[in-house]
């Protein structure tokens, strides 16, 4: 394999966008709620939902129209998925919301505990509607990258540029909510008060923002954010939801929101270097060069690196993990 | 407590009753039952049963209506000894009604099955009977109401606040129950449904369908083999919950006991297959080792956190997926090629199989049973030398010395216990009879470890000063620093012999054969050390806790298969009562904050005794 011939470049660089997208959309989120000073490392959890609700949505969804018609393609269907995904993602975080926020649980517990919610409940849910504890039925109406959408470009997609680009609009979203999040975070008074809440709460709360209202918008946003994530593994990657398909991505996006400082543009840089690692251990692992279990670990133990060596010295949100008592 | 609750919790009670089964007279596989509820027969898969008549019984849910009437006015318009009083008299009669009830059920069905083999039947036609739901509901309120006459004596006010360590607990794992028991309403039929049902019986219906769940999940504590099932299931749970715990204790969360089990099974796997010598020496070393491989994972997150104050729960999560990775490495396959070189692996099994080949002789832990003298199912002879050592031990830890200093004191009981096994391994033993489903449970000698280190976890943490700097880190870790702790040399230390703890969990598996096989296998369990966080927190990180915790979840998770065969409910049910357990210890059962906060609760006690206080001064 030449290493740097085209086919391997456009492979590498898409492969690389894609797997960035999940990571992206859930250390975004992540963002949101570790700016207002909740710690949600149930975000692999609402990946899980998220990717759990999207097929299944889908595949009830489209059952009847299948059952007329088997070649029957209705573009809508898969954003049903999507939005299925984002109610789910909501309702996991607002469980963790009203138990770290209301009942000032233990965060780091807390998020545990949905965690293993999210390993052992999708099994209950699969039997009861696939009658197997591991994988939802495959669905036909994934999310299709733009190509399909825009017929006329064909030549344009067959070209390597077009062949980067030819990606679905989700990765589009998470590329495009860089900007927008920067935008609301740091140059709208709601950011301004999610930022000082997770900062000096008592400053804020004396100024009549209110926190605990401040702080459920967070957490919420990180589970429309993840839950979107999710959709993205099942519906859009794959055609499937597998039993805990996250694999780790909600505690590497975790990882990248540290790295990224906090910052929408740290965060881009931060997943993009785990999307590049992933898709390049992807291109070689059939090469031979190292076991595939060892090129597998690659991920984990490059998160460890980067929490542990490259951070700096960056600064959390002040008041993170901590209840806030009125 | 606000005065509209208990009213509330007795109206609660009795509408539940009313519409609970309250026996089931027969019970077929897969869950369909005949059953009794207090106003009607209900049904639902049209099974021929006798003529069942309990006379008087259907009748005491009035009793248990004016009951809770009584104890609601009682609570409202009496006061304090006096309420008290009314309230033991109520729970009382609460409890003699409960055993009437009880007694009556048994004695009507063993005559109606008496009646039915005189008159020719060949097998009893009532099977599998139980008292259900209603009668459930009727103890727990008698103790109730005991318990609520109890906090209106003198100094009882704060009783459930004093007890708050086994409160919480209990209120979430009720909690948690009543979660899952909606789960499987939502989810299940009603069992062999044939026709269809009232309203009144589809309530009925339904709420068997969630007691029976919790029956079967309860169950294994009924039988003897269940029991050893049980304990073999919380043997790695205990070890792994004792991992947490100790974690926790130092104020550190040690979410890596995965990753630190799987290393343990690697470094007992290398010590079982390679280490020559005699069982005496290969056993303790092999032993050794499995909480040799744990220590080291655990202990590079925890260096990780004291060198470059990166966060122990990312980084042991991390660890997690390495660790599988190794062992993906060492048993998926026999040969790997590194850089184009191939490399041979002799360890491993050769087959599609993903496991070791077996591990030596020596290195094997025996069974349980073999340890008490069986030699498998049939006829043999219950060794006292076990149960001799275990009871001098005891007797000679909190009897023979306790006035000596902790060393001695322990080295003496230790050698009381010596004496005792082989003094018991020189008596006579007793006859008994051993099934066949008994000898196949592999509980082994693990679980003694296990039992060991939950001495060793109570001792290190609080009776030496190790233990006392790791709580005093966990408490107020400036403070500690402060006095002269080094706490980066305590949070390495405390994440290493955390680690040790969940790897010698792999004691269980490779050494000790848990999953049939003396090998490390693939399909090694390694999410308890998940379930550890569970049985940590259930256990509120006190050895006794952990112990019962990892007791409860062994029950639940062996009762989980019958659920599978009988119910068509998955096993993970018992998992997603674990996570929400968790949940609601987390939020404290949702009670008032003095249940959680030590200060709160202390000042709470205080305000509740102002009289005592006077009474002293």
């Amino acid at each position: 394999m030449d290493i740097l011939s085209t086919a391997f470049l456009v492979a590498l660089i898409a492969g690389a966008l894609r797997q960035t997208t999940p990571l992206l959309f859930t250390a975004l989120g992540g963002m949101f709620n570790e700016r207002s000073g909740v710690v949600n490392i149930a975000l692999e959890a609402i990946i899980n939902f998220g990717a759990l609700a999207a097929a299944v949505t889908v595949q009830l969804v489209e059952a009847p129209y299948l059952a007329q018609d088997p070649n029957v393609r209705i573009w809508w269907i898969p954003w049903v998925g999507v939005l299925a995904a984002i109610v789910a993602g909501v309702i996991t975080a607002w469980i963790h919301a009203v138990v770290t926020i209301r009942y000032r649980a233990d965060q780091i517990v807390s998020g545990t505990a949905i965690n293993m919610l999210s390993f052992g409940l999708p099994s209950i849910v699969l039997l009861f509607l696939y009658q197997n504890t591991t994988a939802s039925q495959e669905v036909v109406h994934r999310i299709l990258p733009i190509s399909s959408y825009l017929p006329f470009l064909q030549d344009f997609f067959a070209t390597p540029l077009g062949r980067i680009l030819d990606q679905s609009p989700l990765v589009y979203l998470a590329f495009v909510l860089v900007p927008v999040t920067y935008f609301a975070l740091f140059k709208t008074p709601w950011g301004l008060r999610l930022r000082s809440v997770g900062e000096h709460p008592e400053a804020a709360d004396s100024l009549g923002i209110n926190v605990f209202l401040m702080r459920y918008q967070g957490v919420l946003l990180s589970g429309v954010l993840a839950g979107i994530a999710g959709a993205y593994l099942s519906i859009d990657q794959i055609n499937q939801f597998i039993r805990m398909m996250a694999a780790g991505r909600g505690f590497i996006a975790l990882a990248a929101l540290i790295f990224g400082k906090w910052h929408p543009f740290g965060i881009l840089g931060a997943t993009l270097l785990f999307g590049f690692a992933e898709a390049f251990r992807i291109q070689i692992e059939g090469a031979g060069v190292l076991p595939s279990p060892i090129l597998q670990a690659f991920p984990y133990v490059l998160t460890m690196l980067v929490l542990a060596g490259f951070i700096g010295r960056a600064r959390p949100p002040a008041a993170i993990g901590k209840p806030y008592e009125k | 407590m606000s005065r509209a609750l208990i009213p509330l919790a007795s109206l609660l009670f009795a509408l539940l009753a009313a519409v609970s089964p309250w026996f089931v007279i027969k019970r077929a596989f897969g869950g369909k039952g005949v059953l009794l509820a207090p106003f009607g027969l209900v049904n639902p898969g049209a099974t021929r049963v006798p003529e069942f008549d309990l006379g008087w019984v259907p009748l005491a849910f009035w009793v248990w209506v004016g009951l809770a009437l009584f104890a609601s006015l009682a609570y409202l318009f009496l006061k304090g000894r006096t309420r008290a009083r009314a309230l033991y008299l109520l729970g009382g009669l609460g409890l003699l009604l409960f055993a009437l009830e009880a007694y009556a059920f048994y004695r009507q069905v063993a005559e109606v099955n008496a009646a039915a083999l005189e008159a020719g039947a060949r097998r009893p036609p009532l099977k599998r009977y139980s008292l259900s739901l209603g009668l459930y509901l009727q103890f727990a309120y008698a103790l109730f109401l005991f318990v609520l006459a109890r906090m209106q004596t003198p100094g009882g006010a704060g009783l459930l606040v004093r007890y708050r360590g086994v409160v919480v607990p209990a209120v979430s794992l009720l909690l948690a129950m009543v979660v899952g028991g909606v789960l499987v309403w939502l989810l299940r039929p009603i069992p062999g449904l044939r026709e269809p049902l009232s309203t009144y019986g589809y309530l009925v219906a339904k709420l068997d369908l969630v007691t029976y769940t919790f029956q079967l999940l309860f169950g294994p504590l009924l039988t003897l083999p269940g029991l050893f099932q049980s304990a073999l299931i919380a043997t790695p749970l205990i070890f792994t919950g004792l991992s947490v715990a100790f974690g926790f204790k130092a104020g550190l969360f040690n979410i890596g006991a995965p990753g630190q089990l799987i290393m343990g099974a690697v470094f007992a796997m290398f010590a079982g297959l390679y280490l020559p010598g005699p069982k005496f020496l290969v056993l303790p070393a092999a032993i050794a080792a499995a909480a040799l491989g744990g220590a080291l994972w655990g202990a590079i997150p925890g260096w990780l956190k004291a060198r470059f104050g990166a966060h122990e729960v990312i980084n042991t999560i991390m660890m997690n997926y390495v660790a599988l990775s190794v062992m993906l490495l060492l048993l998926s396959k026999n040969e790997w090629s590194f850089f184009g070189r191939t490399v041979h692996f002799p360890f491993k099994a050769p087959g599609y199989e993903p496991k070791s080949l077996e591990i030596s002789e020596a290195a094997r832990i025996p069974l349980f049973l073999n340890l008490l003298g069986f030699k498998g199912a049939g006829p043999g002879e219950l060794s006292l030398a076990l149960p001799l050592a275990f009871l001098l031990l005891l007797l000679g830890y909190y009897l023979f010395f306790k006035k000596l200093e902790l060393g001695p004191r322990v080295l003496a009981s230790l050698a009381a216990a010596m004496a005792g096994y082989l003094v018991g391994g020189l008596l006579p033993g007793i006859p008994a009879q051993v099934g066949a489903d008994l000898a196949s449970v592999r509980l082994n000698g693990a679980f003694l470890i296990a039992l060991f280190s939950v001495a060793f976890y109570n001792f290190f943490m609080w009776r030496t000063k190790y233990g006392y700097e790791l709580r005093a880190v966990g408490l107020a870790p400036k403070a500690a620093e402060y006095a002269g702790v080094k706490i980066a040399q305590k949070l390495v230390l405390t994440m290493a012999i955390a680690g040790a703890l969940a790897g010698l969990a792999a004691t269980h598996y490779v050494l000790g054969g848990g999953i049939d096989e003396y090998r490390f296998k693939q399909s090694i369990p390694y999410n308890v050390g998940f379930d550890g966080i569970a049985v940590a927190l259930m256990g509120q990180n006190t050895p006794i806790g952990v112990t019962l915790a990892a007791g409860l979840f062994g029950v639940l998770l062996t009762g989980g298969l019958q659920l599978n065969l009988q119910l068509g409910i998955s096993r993970e049910l018992v998992l997603v009562l674990e996570a929400l357990i968790v949940l609601f210890i987390a939020a404290g059962g949702f009670l008032p904050r003095y249940f959680t906060d030590p200060l709160l609760a202390a000042e709470f006690l205080k305000r509740l005794a102002p009289t005592r206080e006077k009474e002293v001064d």
